[in-house]
């Protein structure tokens, strides 16, 4: 489903951020990143969502070389296929829940109703339909982070991408989001998830644990 | 692009009312520019329109006589000579002039009318139809009047000849210009009273009047005149249109000072915006192409942004333009289109009258401008990797 074939990503002249790294991930596999900061577990996440390119080597996803890709043809790949939860969210705080989470859609100009339904269906999946014409920033952080993942699965993307979701959620939050990733495992996604949060090794759902130093793989 | 997505035009409205001390600051000085291009166009077109109406009520051509360089009577006999001329029609020896009033600091215009001659202006004509006048006494306007009654007189009004002895003339009536605010100084009476009041001898008049059969004439026969009469300064309908035009030249300081401020603002913000977007923009452009939007969709919306604030500013700034110098007939604006020839802006009406092709010159010095300045930058960060955003 996902594979990295001997990717490396270096930063200006010599960051070495990625170096050749090879991976593969199968349908429906829930797979964490892990290691200190610096280790190049954001990079990763960012080649497969297509947002950058490898310096070397190719990514591949469903067959498509994402590397490859030019960028309107990276931007609907995005659509279709990606959900990305980051970890500072990334909404924009002045439009309400119900607009972030439409926002991905926007370009598409689809009908009104269609559109809130669509809203309507995953704001009702991760529990946050009650507060959908309050703007995000009056949401606190957990709430927002539900904002973030019900955008992220707007188009019922195959692939998940998580950026450190828990690192500005308490323990009880935490716990909470594991139970979507589950629940989210259970519906065939591929999931990535990058932490460095000990919470998530130990998780029987999950199907591997890689550990990344330096851009390399231990 | 060709059918206007509704999301992507609330997003732009709601990042513009997100941004929202930056872009009252661009309207402001958008709208301002606006204004003032708008203003100066509006009455411009308006007076040159209204001039040239002016224009074609006068007389053909017009003589007068120069002595040592400075305007002088004017002789009957000379009318003969002139009627001679081929191509001449008609002619009249007029009395007319201005008279300055020093106590109210105002500036009469005397018109002297002979009952047997045709008038030329429908409101002079109008009135000598109404009244007939004795040699003791005008026709005043409203305008007239008023200053009159400050200095206290009432009844009649006290003229200083050349010699500096008084002329007493007993106001008759008084009359409503109307539109014609071009008349508002008007003085009415017989032609020998006011050769009395200008010390002009009953054979003499301030200029001489003609008229013309094929205009096309008109400069031909103005140069036959200038050979036969070596003092006289002739005026033709012509001479008067090329005069006015050269009075739309803007070399008014007042007026060009402004203009440079606005324009100087206006290049700030295409500058700065040029210059790079904020970290803030930056990021939130990332983001939008994170989750699936393409440089296009960008730049669409940016777009929708940009063509909105620019559309209202530009009518915002032609409405107020429209108002201030249609509604309010450009207060404060009098000393800026003064010339030499003392055109004063508030001796015209200002009727509506509307050149499109300068507000398309103002709408396309500023809207295509302030469009690209902001596609130009968004477009620079949207071909950008967004993996920014993942840190
Ligand atoms: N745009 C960039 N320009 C220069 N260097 C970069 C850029 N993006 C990442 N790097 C560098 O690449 C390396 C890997 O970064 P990456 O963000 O992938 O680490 P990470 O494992 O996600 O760390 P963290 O846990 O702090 O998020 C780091 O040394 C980082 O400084
Ligand atoms: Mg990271």
């Amino acid at each position: 489903m996902i594979k990295l074939k001997n990717v490396s990503k270096i930063y200006g002249k010599n960051i070495k951020a990625l170096q050749d790294i090879s991976l593969e991930f199968g349908e429906g596999e829930l797979i964490v990143l892990k290691g200190v900061s610096g280790s190049g577990k954001s990079t990763i996440l960012s080649l497969i969502a297509g947002l950058s390119k490898p310096t070397m080597g190719e990514v591949i996803v469903d067959g498509k070389k994402i590397s490859k890709l030019p960028d309107h043809f990276a931007a609907s790949y995005r659509r279709d296929n990606i959900g990305i939860v980051f970890q500072k969210y990334n909404l924009i705080p002045e439009l309400s829940v119900e607009e972030n989470v439409l926002l991905p859609l926007f370009p598409l100009n689809l009908p009104r109703e269609l559109m809130r339904q669509k809203a309507k269906r995953v704001l009702e999946m991760f529990s946050i339909a009650h507060k959908s014409s309050l703007m995000v920033r009056n949401l606190s952080g957990g709430e927002q982070q539900r904002v973030a993942i019900a955008r992220a699965n707007i188009n019922d993307p195959k692939i998940i991408l998580a950026d450190e979701p828990t690192a500005n959620l308490d323990e009880k939050l935490s716990c909470e989001f594991i139970e979507i990733l589950r629940e989210l495992k259970s519906k065939n996604r591929t999931i990535v998830v990058a932490t460095h949060d000990p919470l998530f090794f130990e998780l029987d759902f999950v199907d591997r644990v890689i550990n990344l130093e330096h851009g390399k793989l231990l | 692009m060709n059918k206007i997505n509704f999301y992507l035009l609330e997003y732009a409205y709601s990042y513009i009312l997100r941004h929202k001390n930056k872009n009252i600051f661009i309207v402001t000085v958008f709208t301002l520019l606006v204004a003032l291009l708008a203003t100066l166009f509006f009455v411009t077109s308006s007076l040159r329109y209204e001039l040239k109406e002016r224009i074609a009520n006068q007389s053909d051509i017009i003589i007068q006589n120069y002595k040592a360089g400075m305007p002088a009577a004017i002789d009957v006999s000379v009318l003969d000579k002139l009627l001679e001329i081929e191509g001449v029609t008609a002619g009249k020896l007029e009395v007319q002039g201005k008279y300055y009033f020093r106590p109210k600091e105002s500036t009469f215009y005397l018109l002297g009318v002979d009952a047997f001659e045709m008038q030329d202006d429908p409101v002079v004509a109008k009135l000598l139809e109404q009244y007939e006048l004795s040699d003791s006494e005008m026709l005043v306007s409203k305008n007239v009047q008023d200053i009159m009654n400050q200095a206290y007189y009432k009844e009649y009004f006290n003229f200083i000849k050349p010699d500096g002895s008084l002329h007493k003339v007993s106001i008759k009536a008084s009359f409503d210009v109307g539109e014609r605010v071009e008349l508002k100084n008007l003085i009415i009476m017989s032609k020998d009273t006011l050769r009395e009041i200008f010390g002009y001898s009953a054979d003499e008049g301030s200029d001489i009047a003609l008229s013309v059969a094929n205009k096309n004439e008109l400069e031909f026969i103005s140069s036959k005149i200038r050979l036969l009469l070596p003092n006289a300064k002739v005026t033709s309908k012509d001479d008067l249109l090329l005069e006015y035009e050269k009075l739309f030249d803007y070399d008014s300081g007042v007026f060009l000072s402004l203009f440079v401020i606005a324009l100087f603002t206006f290049f700030i913000i295409i500058y700065d915006k040029a210059n790079g977007l904020s970290s803030e923009e930056k990021r939130e452009i990332g983001i939008l192409k994170a989750i699936g939007w393409c440089v296009e969709d960008v730049l669409h919306a940016k777009f929708y942004e940009a063509t909105l604030l620019s559309f209202f500013s530009f009518t915002l700034g032609l409405g107020i333009a429209f108002v201030y110098v249609f509604v309010f007939k450009a207060p404060l604006l009098g000393a800026i289109f003064t010339h030499e020839n003392m055109l004063e802006i508030h001796n015209f009406q200002l009727n509506i009258h509307i050149e499109l092709s300068y507000i398309l010159l103002i709408f396309l010095l500023s809207v295509p401008v302030y469009i690209a300045a902001t596609l130009i930058p968004s477009w620079r960060v949207a071909t950008l990797d967004a993996d920014e955003v993942m840190r």
